[in-house]
Formats: structure tokens, sequence, C-alpha cells
């Protein structure tokens, strides 16, 4: 499964363990060897398993079920202390839960009127400085933002203009969270839109078209200058853009590669080196990637503009694990190489990364 | 005519025969040497020597020597026996004759079966190698295993030091604070009054039960975590983004689009405004503009007219002269199809609905009104000849384009009631 010589990293399945139902996200919780998976059970119903790996195993701690299926989740918006996690289900609602007591949610709203998507979180965990705040995007085209401080309205709204017919949001991410002010949301959406939303000016700052739906976009850190940004998309195609240098026309620089002839729903970036991401694929399989920066990060074009220059991308490993495709992925904040993978067999996947020091 | 070799010397023992025949001047191989039990050959083209055996040999352990000029041969006999002569002396040459081919054949079966022993032991040196291969690949396979095991195992063994690490950092932190909680509970309840009532996740006052280690900062008491909030920023001020999404000649996403079947309804509408028939000599009365099909199409507009104030004929003449034109646009057949519908005149008006039907292939979502109309001029044609089920196909057909429209299902359902009607005379 595995190949390469010696000194490359190698994907080790560390742990399996089958589920009762189709999971949809799985995240670790920080500072901590537990795992949580959201998903949704047959009878229509929204399930959360805390699991904590125990030995060669998964040990399951708690089992908590809700109304309404639930599609992604995010610690990203809570305090170490508090660990509070956000989820976006089926029917639209964004809750906030403390797992310790579950059974009502610390924050609630009715933000979409259709499935959330995709969700995430910036300000908590340490990471990163200003409020907390949490994205969401729906189905019905938008994309908001909220602070859980702030009840019923999100501090954000993206809608499409009035007549416009609608395009579905399949998902979004914080980035440029460098200081209290600054911070930028990107938007991935299915006819290959990619926009960017400025939090501070509330504007448009960028947007381009990919030709194929936008699975997943991931910035590299989510605290710092925005350096990356890897776009992905159906037909096995994904981007990586070089935010360092905005062109006034041309926007940002990327460089594309075709990993698999299928779909690859998720990239991650390694928590501890950013410059390292793994994509998962609707073949069942997943890829290490390492981006190169090139000698000079931006150079003039003939009008003298600053004018971002793509690095190039190398494939570390790959392994397939599935038959079927691998739908979440989350990277160990705390322990570097570990991560989690949940795919629609109804499996969810423990695996370490080896010999990440030596890339 | 061989050259017989008849200088020969032979002499035996009880169980051999010693025969030498001298050569000159031939340089002889083993294939120029023939031996069965019987029977021995030797031929160099053009010399010859042949010799029907006395008594048989064991042609197999017999061995012959070539020499310089000479041959050696040391025949084994069968049978310990002395020989009268080296050849069978009354030997006719039907006998003889006999005698060669049944050696020959001899000679053949011995060849196949050696073939045959041969092909075996092929087989079982080809079976061997292969199971050795398969060994040394088995092993190869399980070392790479067993090394996946090794980084398995370490791994597991890091994780398992890492959680404990982990346990222990916690329980520490946690009496320290359990500690300090006491003391500051005290300072807590004065300094709460104070505070600003803030409409946050209610946390201050439960007491927790799990205190995780914050990112490098030391002792975290309840008091220091609330200045902490205070810093935090107010949420933001509402705001909406407008947006608006890439636009597409059809509004489709890509992985949706049929973009062959569009591109060919595309190129067809060109090719259709380019044609011009030009074989009337009507034409040359018309003029220039008058040829542009694009003002047949505001023509169009004044046959629309011409068509709502009840002046059909003119209407059909006029779509008429433009079909006459311009046979590919669909339109005007369209159109030309209602006229007639309100002139009665419903085969014409059946040829020309299927006519525009045919022209409105390929079917995209773009051509979708126009197809629909089609349909439905046609069923009602059909209808209006009394021929409801065609007529119901066609409205069905419209139906499925455009499932929303609720005339024509009124319709519809009335032409299927009508001929339940009719079936139920029979």
């Amino acid at each position: 499964m595995s190949s390469g010589g010696p000194e490359r990293p190698q994907l080790v399945a560390h742990v399996q363990q089958a589920l009762s139902y189709t999971l949809f996200d799985c995240k670790w919780v920080p500072r901590s060897a537990r795992l949580l998976c959201l998903g949704s059970a047959a009878r229509g119903t929204g399930l959360l398993q805390l699991y904590e790996l125990q030995g060669g195993r998964l040990a399951l701690l708690r089992e908590i079920e809700k109304a309404k299926p639930i599609k992604c989740g995010t610690f990203g918006a809570t305090s170490l202390q508090q660990r509070y996690l956000a989820t976006g289900d089926f029917g639209g609602n964004l809750n906030i839960w403390n797992l310790e007591a579950p059974e009502i949610p610390v924050y609630s709203v009715k933000g979409h009127k259709e499935i959330i998507n995709s969700i995430d979180g910036v300000g908590g965990l340490g990471i990163g400085e200003g409020a907390p705040e949490i994205v969401t995007g729906s189905r019905d085209g938008t994309v908001k933002v909220w602070d859980p401080r702030q009840k019923d309205t999100p501090v954000a709204n993206m809608e499409p203009v009035q007549g416009e017919s609608k395009r579905d949001c399949w998902t979004v991410a914080f980035g440029n969270a460098y200081n209290q002010e600054e911070r930028v949301v990107c938007a991935g959406y299915d006819n290959g839109d990619i926009k960017l939303f400025d939090l501070k000016t509330m504007s448009l700052r960028w947007e381009t078209n990919i030709k194929n739906g936008v699975c997943s976009v991931e910035f590299d850190r989510k605290d710092v200058n925005m350096n990356k940004l890897v776009a992905t998309s159906l037909e096995g195609k994904f981007h990586v853009f070089d935010m360092r240098t905005q062109h006034p026309t041309k926007g940002f620089a990327s460089v594309s590669e075709k990993a698999q002839k299928s779909t690859i729903w998720q990239v991650r970036h390694l928590p501890q080196n950013r410059d390292i991401f793994m994509t998962s694929g609707g073949a069942g399989s997943l890829h290490l990637w390492k981006y190169e920066y090139p000698a000079q990060r931006s150079k003039k074009d003939s009008e003298g503009a600053e004018m971002g220059v793509a690095g190039s991308v190398s494939l570390l490993q790959n392994v397939t694990l599935s038959t079927q495709p691998i739908s979440s992925l989350d990277w160990s904040p705390d322990k570097k190489g570990l991560c989690v993978c949940g795919a629609f067999d109804q499996t969810v996947r423990v695996l370490i990364v080896t010999k990440l020091n030596k890339v | 005519m061989p050259v017989w070799l008849r200088e020969y010397s032979w002499r035996q023992t009880g169980s051999a025969v010693y025969l030498s025949l001298p050569l000159r001047g031939v340089r002889v191989t083993p294939a120029n040497i023939f031996c069965t039990d019987q029977y021995l050959k030797v031929s160099i083209p053009p010399f010859l020597f042949e010799a029907i055996l006395y008594a048989p040999i064991d042609d197999t352990n017999s061995t012959a020597k070539i020499g310089n000029g000479i041959i050696f041969f040391t025949l084994y006999k069968k049978e310990m026996a002395m020989w009268d002569s080296l050849t069978l002396a009354n030997a006719n040459k039907e006998k003889l004759q006999h005698l060669r081919e049944n050696a020959v054949l001899k000679a053949h079966e011995k060849a196949k079966e050696e073939t045959e022993a041969k092909k075996v032991t092929k087989q079982e040196h080809k079976k061997y190698a292969l199971e050795a291969t398969m060994k040394l690949e088995e092993a190869e396979r399980k070392r790479i295993e067993d090394l996946k095991e090794k980084e398995r195992q370490k791994v597991t063994k890091e994780l398992e030091l890492w959680k404990k690490e982990q346990k222990d950092a916690e329980k520490q932190k946690r009496i320290q604070k359990e500690g300090e909680l006491y003391q500051q509970l005290e300072q807590l309840k004065e300094k709460k009054k104070e505070e600003i009532n803030k409409t946050r996740i209610p946390n201050e006052g439960t007491s927790k039960t799990r205190l995780k280690p914050t990112k490098g900062h030391g002792s975290c008491s309840m008091f220091s975590e609330n200045l902490k909030e205070e810093q935090l920023p107010a949420p933001r001020s509402a705001a909406t983004i407008k947006i608006n999404f890439t636009s597409r000649v059809f509004p489709t996403a890509l992985r949706e689009s049929r973009i062959a079947e569009e591109e060919e309804w595309l190129r067809k509408q060109a090719e259709a405004r380019r044609t011009v028939s030009a074989d009337l000599s009507e034409l040359e009365d018309l003029k220039e503009e008058e040829k542009n099909p694009e003002w047949l199409k505001d023509k169009g507009k004044h046959r629309c007219k011409m068509f709502a104030t009840g002046n059909y004929l003119a209407a059909v003449n006029a779509y008429n002269l433009a079909v006459r034109l311009n046979s590919k646009l669909p339109l005007l057949y369209l159109n030309r199809a209602a006229c007639h519908l309100k002139l009665r005149n419903l085969h014409k008006a059946i040829e020309d609905s299927s006519k525009a039907l045919e022209l409105l292939t390929p079917p995209v979502p773009d051509n979708e009104n126009a197809r629909v109309k089609a349909y439905v001029r046609r069923g009602t044609a059909f209808c209006q000849l009394e021929l409801y089920t065609e007529g119901l196909q066609d409205y069905e057909a419209a139906l499925k384009i455009d499932p929303k429209n609720k005339t024509i299902e009124k319709d519809a359902e009335k032409i299927r009631h009508l001929i339940q009607g009719t079936m139920q005379d029979y």
C-alpha cells in the first residue's frame, strides 16, 4: 500500500472502528487523545460520539443524539478551558455544545434555510487574536459569520444579490487573523467560484472561478498573515494559491495539480508544518503533499505591478484505505503526525504519519 | 550413384564387435552415421557404407569414434555369441529395403521418446524455478510487513507515553488550581459585584471540574480569565456583503452542462441565420435588406400584429415568404403553425409544428419554450382532427418539458377523459 524508500513518510493505519451510522465529520478534541465523530443515524437523527484512543483501539466514551443530522463541526472558536463544539446540521441550525452538558446548547440559532455544508471557527484555542467567530456556509448560497456573544443575528452575511440564482456554498475557511481587526473568510461554491471576503473592510477582496465545484478550501495557517490557500475541487484537481501578493487584475498566483480521477473531498494542513498538507479523495485514498516555495515569491510584471509567483507541489506519499470516499480529515493539534479520517464506508480510522521530521 | 565403401576391417569378442572403416579425404560428423539395432549406415556423399548386422546390437551403448580418416565402431552385442560374419549373408533386395525402412522407423520412434523425456524434465525444472521465486517474494513481503509492524508499534508506544504525560500534567495542574481557587474564591465574590453584567456564556459561577492547562500560561485562575474576556474586542457590527456568481452563457455548472448539445444548438442557430435560398426569381424583386432574416424577424412582429388583428391569411403569406427565404428558422414554422390552427388548416398546422420540432433538436434548456409551444400546437391540431391519442401524446411531451404549466395539464386531462369516453362506447 505505502510505497517509497526508507526516508519517505509512511501512512500507517493505527486503529480502525466500524460505526453504525453515516459519518460526516470527525474532529480531535484539543489537548487530549479524544476524538469526536459527527454524523447521521439511519433514523434521520444526528449523532455525536466521543471516543478515546486507548492502546490499540477506540473506546466509546459518550454518545449523544440530536434531532437533526449533523454535517460539520469545529472547535475553532472556543477557549481551551471550555472546548465547546460548534456544529452545523442538516436543518441549517448552528449550535454550540458543552460536551459535559449536551442536553441544551450553549448557543443556538437557525442560521440558514438549508443544510449547513461547512463550518469554521477562529479566535479560540489560544490561536490567533481577536474575537472568537464562527463562519457557516450553506446550500442556500449564503455565508454567515457569527459571534457567540451575539444572539440571533450574524455579524456578517455574504449573500447573493437580489434576483441572482443561488449557488450552493460547499466550503468556508477563516484566514489572515493575525491581529485583532484583520480577518478574511474564503468561500468555495459548487460552480467553481472562490470568493475572498475581507471582514475588516466588509468587502469582497478577490474572486475567481476554477471551473469545477470547490469541495474544500483551507488556509495553511489561520492566525498569520495569509500565506497560502489550497482549494480542492471535483475531477481530482486542487489549486494552491500564493496569498502574499495580490495583483490588481490577475489576483493571486496559483499552481494546480491533478491528483486523482475522483473528487478531492478535503484538504488539511499539518498544524505543525504549514507546507505539508493531506488531501483525501473520492476513491478512498489519502495523498500527502509538500509545497516548495519558488526562489522569488513575487516579481514585477510588465506594468511594474507586483505579481505573485507560485511554487511547486510534490507528492510525498499516498495510500488507499477504502473503496468509499474519505469525506473528513483532521490532524491532531497536539501530536505531530496523528490524524483521523472518516469515510462513507461508515468507518473511522486513526492514522499515524511517520518521519514527518525528516521531510 | 553412391560409391560403396567396401574396405573395412573388423574383429570381435564375445560381447562386442570392433569395426574400423577407413575414409580418406572426407570429413565425418556424427550426423553422417546412422545406426539402429541391426543396421548400420555411414553416408558421406558420394560415399556410402551400409551393413545389415549379423545379430542385433545394443545401439544406445555402442559408440563410434571418428578419428583421422577413419571411423572406429564399438558395437556391443545384444547376445553373447560369436558372429560368423559382420553382415548377413543372404540378403536380397526386398529384405534389405524392409530392414532399412524398419531401421528408419525405429530411429524415429527413439527420437520421439527422447524429445518427450526432455519435455518432462523441462517442466519439472520450470516448476522448481517458480516455487523458488515464490518463496523469495514471500520472504520479501514478510520483511516489509515486519518493518511496518515495527513502525506501528513504535508509534503506538510513543502515543501512550504522550498520553500519560498529558494525564500527569493535568493532574498536577488540577491540584495546583484547586488550591488557588480556594484562596481566590473570596476575592472573586467581592469583584463580582463590580463587574459589568455581560450576556456571555454563563460560566463564572460553576466550579471547574475539568481544568485543562492553557497554552503557555502558568496558573490560570478564574479571576485572570475574566480579565482576558474583557480584553476581547466587542462583536463586530453587523454588515452584509452582496455577491454575484460567475455567469455563463448557459447557467449550469460545468458538471451539469451538456456542452456538446448546447454547442450544436448554437451552431444550428448560427447556420439558420446565414442560409438564404437563392434560387427564387422573386428574390430579385426584393430589396437587399429584405433578404436578411434578421429583418424577417422584425417583420415577424408585424405578422404578430396581423395575427392579433385576425388577419391570418396575410400572416400566413408573410410567413410563407419568410420560409422560402430561410427554411431553417424553427420560429417561423412555429408561428405559421399557429396561424394555420386559427385558419383550421389542421394538417398544415401539424406539418409545420413537426417541422419546427425537427429543427429544435438537440433539446436544450434554451429552446424549451419553443418546444413546449410546438407540442401544444400539434396536440391541438390532432385533437381537432379527433386523433385524440396522438394529441394526448403531444400534450404529455409538452408536460414533461414544463411540468408546472396548469393549462397544459388541464387540457391533457380533458383529452384523457374524451378518450376514455369514446372507448367506453365499444
